[in-house]
């Protein structure tokens, strides 16, 4: 597992902790991001605390008008414009 | 005013449990006795097809029409219908059987018909951040302003995943109840991917939706089975990202925008799936509506002299200050958000003020300042800033702030995220000195 993913999968686990109350549930890599519970303001929560927790964001770094479905999908386009040292 | 029950022409509405109602199955129906040309009635629906059939019988027929969307509880929608002098509710809520005047549907209305005597009244409600929603009247005539007839050959299937009792939602309902073609109503409460199918499956054409909705639906994977030849962004400023994602998704589809100001009254739509509008619109926007920038806020003046609100300002011209704040980028006009400083998340609207006010409560918080932040999925996120009194642990401060904002504010409006300074910039009059918010 890339440092990325499991950045990726710590930052879930909290936002679900503090979203939902409860324990997040597994990530598959073929899990649908929409069939992962949480709403739009839950993602685009996820979304902002990745920025602070990893330093970038993706979404907007991307030129590529592209919007992940899967988990592995996610995590291959954060690993994608992961800034290079 | 033509009512809207003689303005139909809908050829078939279809609801997510397959069943089908027809432009005459839909104009059946007229009031009963028990609501004459003075009757106030309130609606509130949990299935939207009751409530099409509801408006297309009163209109014309009562006074005032009161929308209630059917996520109302019972409390609310009680001092809603005091605050509009209902003395009737119809639903079909079990809980709300307890409110004065509550009645089924087929109590208000049966098979019939009588000629229209009156111009009714429409009255919306606004989403508040706290408390109680807003009522503002319209006018079928208002509302329908900018329907428009499609030619039988051409007739649209339109989707709708808003709340018909919403402007946007009513928007989309009246466009394919008076302008033709075929209404497909989702099912809000089933999940995103399951209403995205049900549309596709009946072949929707035109769709509107929040950018943040948008971006919902390019994550649902079959997306792109929607027959989509038409894409509306609404409610929010509709950023560049999205547009390209959506031409790519639907290539033969027109993506536009449609910006509304509340204030004017009026707005305009840009076709060319780019965001912002073209700097031409200055010397001639679409619709016949002036436009100018003043200080780099907008300004509109209304084709047809409408009547602005109390608390506007206009112009000796007869501009009216729109409150949206203008960058000029080469020949294109961009929105940057409210110069009031109101945030909006997802289409939910509310002031930073009310927010901080819900935070400064909570024990253990010295102080607070509450700012947005741009989010690529809600267009922004709500951020606090928190500085803890002596001895106040954060972890504890934080939990009573989400659980306070929870109970008191619209989801949208609880901080997304809780920062611990150890201080704040404050001005000479010991006022915290507000950073320039994004809106987004």
């Amino acid at each position: 597992m890339s440092e990325i993913e499991s950045g990726i999968r710590k930052v879930f686990a909290e936002v679900w902790k503090q979203e939902k109350g409860t324990t997040a549930p597994e990530m598959k890599a073929d899990t649908v991001l929409l069939d992962s519970g949480l709403d739009s303001l839950g993602f685009a929560i996820f979304v902002s605390m990745l920025d602070e927790e990893l330093g970038f964001d993706p979404f907007t770094l991307s030129d590529d008008s592209y919007y992940p479905q899967t988990f592995a999908e996610f995590v291959a386009f954060y690993e994608k414009y992961q800034p290079r040292a | 005013m033509t009512p809207l029950s003689d303005q139909i022409n809908v050829s078939a509405i279809l609801a997510a449990d397959g069943s089908v109602t027809t432009r005459e199955d839909l104009c059946l129906f007229t009031p009963l006795k028990s609501l004459g040309p003075d009757a106030r009635v309130a609606l509130c629906f949990d299935d939207p097809l009751l409530l099409l059939r509801a408006i297309v019988a009163l209109d014309g027929r009562v006074a005032s029409m009161l929308l209630l969307s059917g996520s109302l509880d019972a409390a609310t929608v009680g001092q809603l219908i005091a605050r509009a002098g209902c003395a009737a509710l119809l639903t079909d809520h079990p809980d709300l059987g307890g409110v004065a005047g509550a009645a089924g549907l087929e109590e208000g209305i049966g098979k019939g018909h009588i000629a229209p005597t009156t111009q009714t009244t429409w009255l919306m409600t606004t989403s508040g951040t706290t408390g109680i929603p807003k009522i503002v009247p319209h006018s079928l005539k208002s509302l329908a302003r900018s329907v428009y007839r499609f030619a039988p050959a051409e007739a649209p299937t339109w989707g709708l995943l808003y709340d018909p009792t919403r402007f946007a939602g009513l928007q989309v309902t009246l466009q394919a109840l008076i302008g033709g073609g075929r209404l497909v109503v989702a099912d809000t409460h089933r999940p995103i991917a399951e209403q995205i199918a049900a549309l596709a499956r009946q072949g929707v054409t035109h769709l509107s939706a929040t950018p943040t909705l948008w971006r919902r639906i390019l994550m649902v994977p079959g997306h792109r089975d929607l027959p989509l030849k038409q894409v509306t962004l609404g409610g929010e400023i509709a950023d560049q990202a999205t547009m390209d994602a959506l031409r790519v998704s639907f290539p033969a589809a027109r993506v536009t925008h449609i910006y509304a100001s509340t204030e004017a009254g009026v707005g305009f739509s840009v076709n060319d799936g780019r965001a912002g509008f073209p700097e031409a619109y200055l010397s001639a926007a679409p619709g016949g509506t002036r436009l100018k920038l003043v200080d780099g806020i907008l300004w509109l003046r209304p084709a047809t002299a409408a009547a602005p609100g109390s608390d506007v300002e206009v112009d000796a011209d007869g501009y009216v200050r729109s409150g949206d704040m203008i960058e000029t980028r080469g020949d294109r006009l961009h929105f940057l958000g409210r110069e009031n400083g109101v945030i909006n998340v997802g289409g939910v609207k509310f002031f930073p003020e009310t927010v901080e006010d819900a935070v400064k409560t909570v024990p253990g918080v010295a102080l607070v300042q509450v700012t947005s932040k741009k989010n690529p999925i809600t267009g922004t996120l709500v951020v606090a800033e928190i500085q803890v009194q002596d001895g106040a642990d954060p972890a504890i401060v934080k939990q009573a702030i989400l659980d306070t904002c929870r109970a008191k504010l619209v989801r949208e409006a609880v901080p997304a995220i809780v920062r611990f300074v150890d201080g704040f910039e404050t001005n000479a009059a010991g006022k915290l000195v507000r950073k320039g918010a994004t809106s987004g």
